[in-house]
């Protein structure tokens, strides 16, 4: 390595600093840029002790108020036009060790001094990072070459002459064509595509393929992969015993609205806040699932409301990471350390998400109901009657309450036992046990549904009001203990106004007082008004349908519901991120330094959406597209997607994100197709991935795009393609997850049933969307190839190359199945020679002839295991596997070159 | 073979061209902030210096073997943790008081604001279920389930007092080992790897074993790798079947052809690399022979049939059985091979009453027979190696167990048994510069509650990396705009105990 020589280095550090001396003493200045040259200063050398956590000598440089303020001394540090007299300057440039700011550290350098003291001089004025501010249409660089094919192109071609390097030459069309395709549908291209765009001459024969593409439904699943990765999806809850849930309708919901092209802002408003959209639909609704993916415990003994409180805190840390590209977690302890988020904003944001109904309970409550298409019907009939008979506002009522069994009270919301326990969620009771039911809100109610199953057949529940020995309001004969074991029974109230506690007794005279089995236990509570329409035509059909609508044979899935008034939850700050230590009181707002909720946005979740898709959001876009970027580049523009904050690695081309987030919004109308059309038609994309030493050299990581992306495929792309080019994947859309081949004992979960049982038929080629992700004991290759565990929102993954990797496409079973039945296609349509065979397989992987060397190279390995094959009937036998051959060592031989062709580099890569 | 020379010479290729990148990077970043240290310098030497977390980690290279902060007593860990939360009461803390109350009513003072998993209304208490006698020069109480411990007692440090804040299986169980008690973060043995990468590239530097018939309540999480890059999780290793997934060749394959399969590999991945000059596949042809050798590596020390009888004997171990014996000889094997950080799960310790096997008086003492052997046995056999010093023990659970009898749901039980109990409880260490035959932290007469020297998960989570040579609040990552570390905002070194 031949770095400068020392002496060299001192001479040119030297040279440098006189450089700057003349600039900085003697050329008239410009203005300081605070974001670009003061905010890095602070970062690094003063923030770490006079910021958002730590404020020594009451001195904080994160917001300009806390800077101007007196600080312990009784006086302000920063004096705004007057460096001379501010107590900042004289600490940095203190002689006196004791006094020398940053204290204990290396002293700052002249050049930061000269640019804190002029920017003092200059009024310290405090900047906005670029992230934080407003997106703006960017002016488009004005370069001509013939290397240039769109706006994206510009952009790049001016960063590459700044760093003095050249663009590459196109990528050659085979290469092309797999890149684009396996980044835009996940899958090579189909043979079809493939001899379409490969015998096209025309122009427009890319832009073709393209516009085929994005039209494949292929392409919904693959981006769908890279959302379930943000929304923490799995198929288990999480804790302990990890059950499972029954949330893929949510995974079906974005592979539809993906191929829909959905735009972007209505996509995101569906999932924060469907619910609470003019008249929900089920797609709406499921949408909400988004939020539900947080992880539930059902530990016996576990303290529900704090791991409410948990995946409430979650769905705030996605937002601002998954949809904002911005770190908020640390904001939970206190002010944000760099980025001008104050402490009580993260309680203002978070409880935007406080009032849903969902509490941590093991039954996952609220549940949609989705009922089946006769059902469905009478749902829709009983609804329109209300509608007539009552009013509209009754009917969406009665509509929400069938769909979702809310608003009711959790049993979790009972205390006080006296024999008796909560169980799980339900409430049990043995004979003359108790139990009070907090603060119900009895204004109004004239009936209560209750859900209970009375495990003794018979005994009443007695109601109290306001204590044991208070008024006995009601008396409930339970319903028998026959099918269905949960009982709904719906009963009328004395009319009592305000809120109450009640006490809920049970007792069977027919059993001995002291009897240890557990009479009732209760479900839900549901206070309400007495069914409508009472004496109008039809209303005892209509009353019919309700009660058996209520227990008919449904589908569910977790979803979001919000409180009613009668529920609402308070939200407080948590002083330093303990939830018991509850500060001052706050309500639903966004941070003062963005954008202000548009005028028209309710104070609640739909509103927030609203904020968050409002063009004026100035993180929405930019991080999406640098998502976009990442997932078609391996890189963003930004580096860390997951924060482009002051601490985050700055974009190398800032002007480019721009200019495609602005025109994400207004031009392509939040069109992601629109995007990823123009950025892979560019030829900054289309590039030959081919890289020279001295290129190499200068951009190691690509940052600059003098060359097109080479990256290494996702764990999904590598499991698809491998099972596409065998000639298996299964083309089946939708639906639960499968359980393709695992090998034994991977899931040993205590107290848990739960087994992974190998799906049948096509349900073990299914593309890898469709897998089965248990939180605690993800899919091995799923792990192997870097996806986490979904425990919480993975906004990167970050490539690794292990040994591990080798493993799993060399010998898991799933690999074998599939290099026997790509050694059988191309056994099928390569020719009669094995070198045309291994040539032929070669064409369907790369869609390009082979070369020599590595004909030879595969030529050689299918000799060589010949050679042993052909004298060993058993091995050959073993290694063919379960396909009819009628030459065993032949085919055990072409297994072994299919085995490796699934394992070369040019493979597992995009190039 | 004839294809040695060509894959030795790619090999060597591939590492200087990572060196060649590693060093470029670094030159870079650190030029591009004013010439600041000279790149060289921090690649040569240890590279801690503030900016730290990030330039641990290099794609190309993610386990290199890197010195520590300082240089440790200990070179490698393996943790023992014994999943479900054994009695202590039953094993270590010896407490006369208690059998005095047995059988009366638990007095409402320990109950009031408390909150069990399963006790309900008023327990009775419930005296210690064992005899307890001092044992060895230290004179260390050890009850009588623990008869083969009881010999090495002079090389244990016994931590009395340990206590947190989870009393469910799972939180506790991740707040131990990953200093929250969520999931979502690295493990301690996911931290050492990063930190220090690992010895023996054929091997996995951070190794996981499980008996008992059960992953441990928070499953995988509890070797997880987080926020860190995955390659940092632990890898685990099986007694039955593939002792590594997928590290078996198919059926039909014998060593020869898995040879030229992987050099058939090579060779078109040296092609490759001659027309796009990529780094990253050097890398991966580095990455396919690593596989090759870990093929032989992982299952030859996973593979205790050659030990000598006496070793078997000592450790009691079954070869072809999932054992816990097994495990911990395997642990030995395992660090005697360079593996950076073991960690062994036993499960089956909630000894709550609800059947004999659960039974304190019962059960507890059917697993400590199946544990006391290979866990005394480890010690003398890393001790006669001379690797006991460089070796960090550690015996552990994430939770005691209270002194009143478990009555769930108000009901007597049918066996003795106690429930989960988080504010005091017992772990121990030994080796790697833990001085052996100290007490370190006190409880009350009946322990329920701490007198003194109150140990934290973090506390022992420091302990453990500052053995093997790290501060603990300098060992951080940089996740979500925020520096973390396992010991999150907390932890103390327990000096104490320290050699």
């Amino acid at each position: 390595m031949h770095f400068l020589s020392s002496k060299k280095l001192f001479i040119g550090v030297a040279l440098l600093l006189g450089v700057i001396a003349y600039v900085v003493f003697h050329k008239p200045l410009e203005k300081i840029d605070y974001s670009s040259q003061v905010k890095p200063i602070l970062n690094k050398n003063c923030i770490a002790c006079h910021g958002g956590v730590k404020q020594k000598g009451g001195f904080s440089v994160l917001f300009r108020e806390d800077a101007m303020a007196n600080t312990k001394s009784g006086k302000p540090a920063i004096i705004p036009g007057s460096p001379e007299t501010s107590e900042f300057i004289k600490r940095i440039t203190s002689k006196d060790p004791e006094e020398r700011m940053p204290y204990k550290h290396t002293p700052l350098s002249k050049e930061d001094i000269q640019i804190l003291t002029q920017w003092i001089k200059e009024g310290a004025q405090w900047g906005q990072h670029w992230a934080y501010t407003e997106i703006k249409s960017e002016k488009i660089p004005d370069y001509s070459s013939s290397w240039i094919k769109n706006e994206v192109d510009q952009f790049v071609y001016q960063k590459l002459k700044q760093e003095h390097l050249s663009p590459s030459d196109e990528a050659d069309k085979s290469t092309l064509m797999r890149r684009v395709s396996l980044d835009l549908t996940g899958l090579p291209p189909t043979q079809l595509v493939a001899k379409r765009f490969l015998a096209d001459d025309s122009p427009k024969a890319y832009e073709n393929l393209v516009d085929d593409l994005l039209a494949s439904p292929s392409y919904g699943e693959r981006w769908t992969s890279l959302w379930l990765d943000l929304a923490r999806y799995a198929d288990t809850k999480g804790y302990e015993k990890d059950g499972s849930r029954n949330i893929w309708k949510y995974r079906d919901w974005l592979i539809r609205a993906f191929n829909a092209d959905k735009p972007y802002n209505e996509f995101i408003k569906e999932q924060i806040a469907g619910d609470l959209m003019p008249n929900p639909d089920d797609a709406k609704y499921i949408a909400t699932s988004f939020n539900r993916n947080t992880m539930t415990n059902d530990e016996g003994g576990t303290d529900d409301e704090e791991f409410r409180t948990a995946a409430v805190m979650d769905r705030t840390n996605t937002t601002w990471s998954a949809l904002m590209g911005t770190t908020f977690n640390c904001v939970q302890c206190h002010s944000h350390p760099y980025d001008p988020f104050k402490h009580d904003e993260y309680y203002k944001f978070l409880s935007f998400f406080n009032n849903s109904r969902d509490e941590d309970v093991d039954l996952e409550y609220p549940l949609l109901r989705q009922y089946n298409s006769v059902d469905s019907l009478k749902l829709n009939t009983l609804v329109d009657w209300i509608k007539t008979n009552a009013s509209p506002e009754e009917g969406k009522k009665y509509y929400t309450f069938l769909k979702t069994w809310q608003p009711t009270i959790n049993s979790l919301q009972g205390d006080k036992y006296i024999n008796g326990a909560l169980l799980g969620c339900t409430a049990g009771l043995r004979n003359l046990g108790s139990f009070r039911l907090k603060n119900v809100v009895l204004d109004q109610k004239e009936q209560l549904m209750l859900r209970y199953n009375a495990r003794l057949n018979t005994g009443n529940v007695y109601i109290y009001l306001d204590s044991l020995k208070g008024k006995l309001i009601k008396t409930v004969a339970l319903k028998s203990n026959q099918t269905p074991f949960w009982k709904l029974q719906t009963i009328d109230l004395p009319a009592i106004s305000g809120t109450h506690n009640l006490y809920f007794k049970f007792h069977n005279q027919a059993i001995p007082a002291l009897d240890e089995t557990t009479g009732v236990r209760f479900d839900w509570f549901a206070f309400g008004t007495k069914f409508p329409g009472k004496g109008k035509p039809g209303y005892d059909d209509a009353m019919k349908s309700f009660s058996e609508l209520m227990e008919a044979p449904v589908e569910t899935i977790p979803v979001m519901v919000e409180n009613n008034k009668d529920q609402f939850r308070t939200s407080h700050v948590f002083e330093r991120g303990n939830r018991l230590v509850e500060g001052a009181v706050v309500t639903p707002d966004v941070p003062h330094i963005l954008n202000p909720m548009p005028a028209d946005a309710p104070k609640n979740r739909l509103g927030m959406a609203m904020w968050l898709t409002d063009e004026k959001n100035p993180l929405v876009a930019r991080t999406m597209v640098n998502r976009l970027w990442e997932q078609l580049f391996g890189y963003g523009i930004a580096e860390t997607l997951e924060d482009l904050g002051s601490q985050g690695i700055p974009p190398t081309h800032r002007a480019l994100l721009d200019h495609l987030s602005w025109k994400f919004m207004h031009d392509y109308q939040w069109s992601l197709k629109k995007v990823l059309k123009e950025i892979v038609l560019s030829a900054t994309y289309r590039q030959e991935s081919k890289v020279t030493d001295g290129l190499l050299k200068k951009d190691p990581m690509n940052k600059f795009f003098a060359r097109g992306p080479r990256v290494r495929l996702s764990a999904e792309q590598i499991r698809d393609q491998s099972l596409a080019v065998s000639n298996v994947l299964s083309s089946k859309m939708y639906g639960k997850s499968v359980m393709p081949y695992q090998p034994e004992g991977i899931w040993r979960s205590p107290y848990s049933g739960d087994v992974w049982k190998k799906s049948q038929g096509e349900d073990q080629f299914r593309r890898a969307v469709y897998t089965y992700w248990k939180r605690t004991a993800p899919y091995p290759s799923m792990i192997t190839f870097d996806g986490g565990a979904r425990e919480v929102c993975i906004t990167r993954r970050i490539r690794t190359d292990t040994p591990l990797q080798a493993l799993t496409t060399l010998n898991d079973s799933t690999y074998l199945v599939m290099a026997r039945y790509f050694a059988s296609r191309i056994n099928e349509v390569g020719g009669v020679e094995v070198n045309q065979q291994i040539a032929k397989g070669y064409e369907l992987m790369m869609y390009k002839p082979i070369s020599k060397a590595r004909l030879n190279a595969l030529m050689e390995l299918y000799n060589t295991s010949y050679t042993k094959f052909r004298n060993d009937a058993k091995a050959s036998a073993l290694m063919a596997g379960q396909l009819e051959k009628p030459d065993k060592p032949k085919a055990a031989s072409m297994v072994m070159v299919a085995s490796a062709m699934l394992n070369l580099d040019e493979w597992l890569n995009k190039n | 073979m004839r294809d040695d020379n060509q894959t030795r010479r790619l090999i060597k290729e591939a590492e200087q061209a990572m060196l060649q990148q590693y060093t470029r990077r670094h030159f870079l970043k650190d030029g591009a902030m004013g010439f600041g240290a000279l790149a060289l310098g921090s690649l040569l030497g240890n590279c801690w210096g503030n900016s730290g977390s990030k330039k641990l980690f290099d794609a190309a290279n993610p386990l290199a073997a890197r010195p520590p902060m300082f240089p440790g007593k200990a070179k490698s860990v393996i943790y023992l943790h014994m999943a479900g939360a054994p009695s202590q009461l039953e094993l270590f803390s010896y407490k006369p008081e208690l059998a005095k109350l047995d059988g009366l009513d638990c007095p409402p003072s320990l109950l009031e604001g408390k909150k069990f998993a399963f006790i309900r209304g008023v327990p009775k208490m419930l005296g210690p279920q064992a005899v307890f006698k001092q044992r060895g020069e230290s004179g260390l109480w050890l009850s009588d389930n623990l008869p083969h411990l009881a010999t090495v007692a002079d090389d244990i440090a016994m931590l009395n007092a340990v206590t947190t804040e989870q009393f469910n299986h799972a939180p506790a169980q991740l707040l131990m080992h990953t200093g929250s008690a969520r999931l979502g973060r690295p493990s301690i043995g996911s931290w050492v790897t990063y930190g220090m990468g690992t010895e023996n590239n054929n091997l996995p530097g951070f190794v996981v074993l499980t008996s008992g018939g059960n992953n441990p309540d928070a499953g995988k999480s509890v070797w997880g790798s987080g926020f860190l890059p995955s390659v940092y999780q632990g890898v685990q290793c099986r007694s039955e079947g593939d002792p590594v997934l997928f590290i078996k060749d198919p059926k039909g394959m014998d060593r020869d052809l898995r040879k030229a399969s992987i050099d058939a590999i090579n060779k078109v991945n040296q092609e490759q690399y001659s027309e796009y000059n990529d780094p990253e596949t050097l890398s991966r042809i580095a990455q396919y022979e690593m596989a090759y050798k870990m093929q032989i590596s992982v299952p030859d020390v996973m593979n205790i049939n050659d030990e000598p009888q006496y070793i078997h004997e000592m450790y009691g171990t079954q070869p072809g059985k999932t054992s816990f014996a097994n495990n911990v000889l395997l642990a030995r094997k395992l660090v005697e091979k360079g593996v950076r950080f073991v960690q062994l799960f036993d499960w089956g310790w909630d000894t709550h009453g609800d059947s004999a096997g659960n039974a304190v008086d019962i059960g507890l003492i059917n697993k400590c027979r199946k544990v006391d052997r290979p866990i005394t046995a480890l010690l003398l056999d890393l001790k006669q190696r001379g690797l006991l010093d460089e070796t960090l023990v550690i015996w552990g659970t994430e939770f005691g167990r209270t002194p009143m009898q478990e009555n769930r749901e108000g009901k007597k039980m049918p066996f003795k048994g106690r429930d989960h109990h988080a504010a005091a409880f017992n772990m121990w260490m030994a080796g790697g510069g833990i001085k052996g035959g100290t007490s370190y932290g006190v409880t009350d007469e009946i322990g329920y509650n701490i007198v003194s020297g109150k140990t934290e998960a973090y506390d022992i989570q420091a302990t453990i990396l500052n053995q093997l040579g790290f501060d603990h609040e300098k060992l951080t990552y940089e996740s979500q705009g925020r520096n973390f570390r396992l010991t999150d905002l907390s932890g103390k070194v327990i000096k104490d105990i320290l050699a």
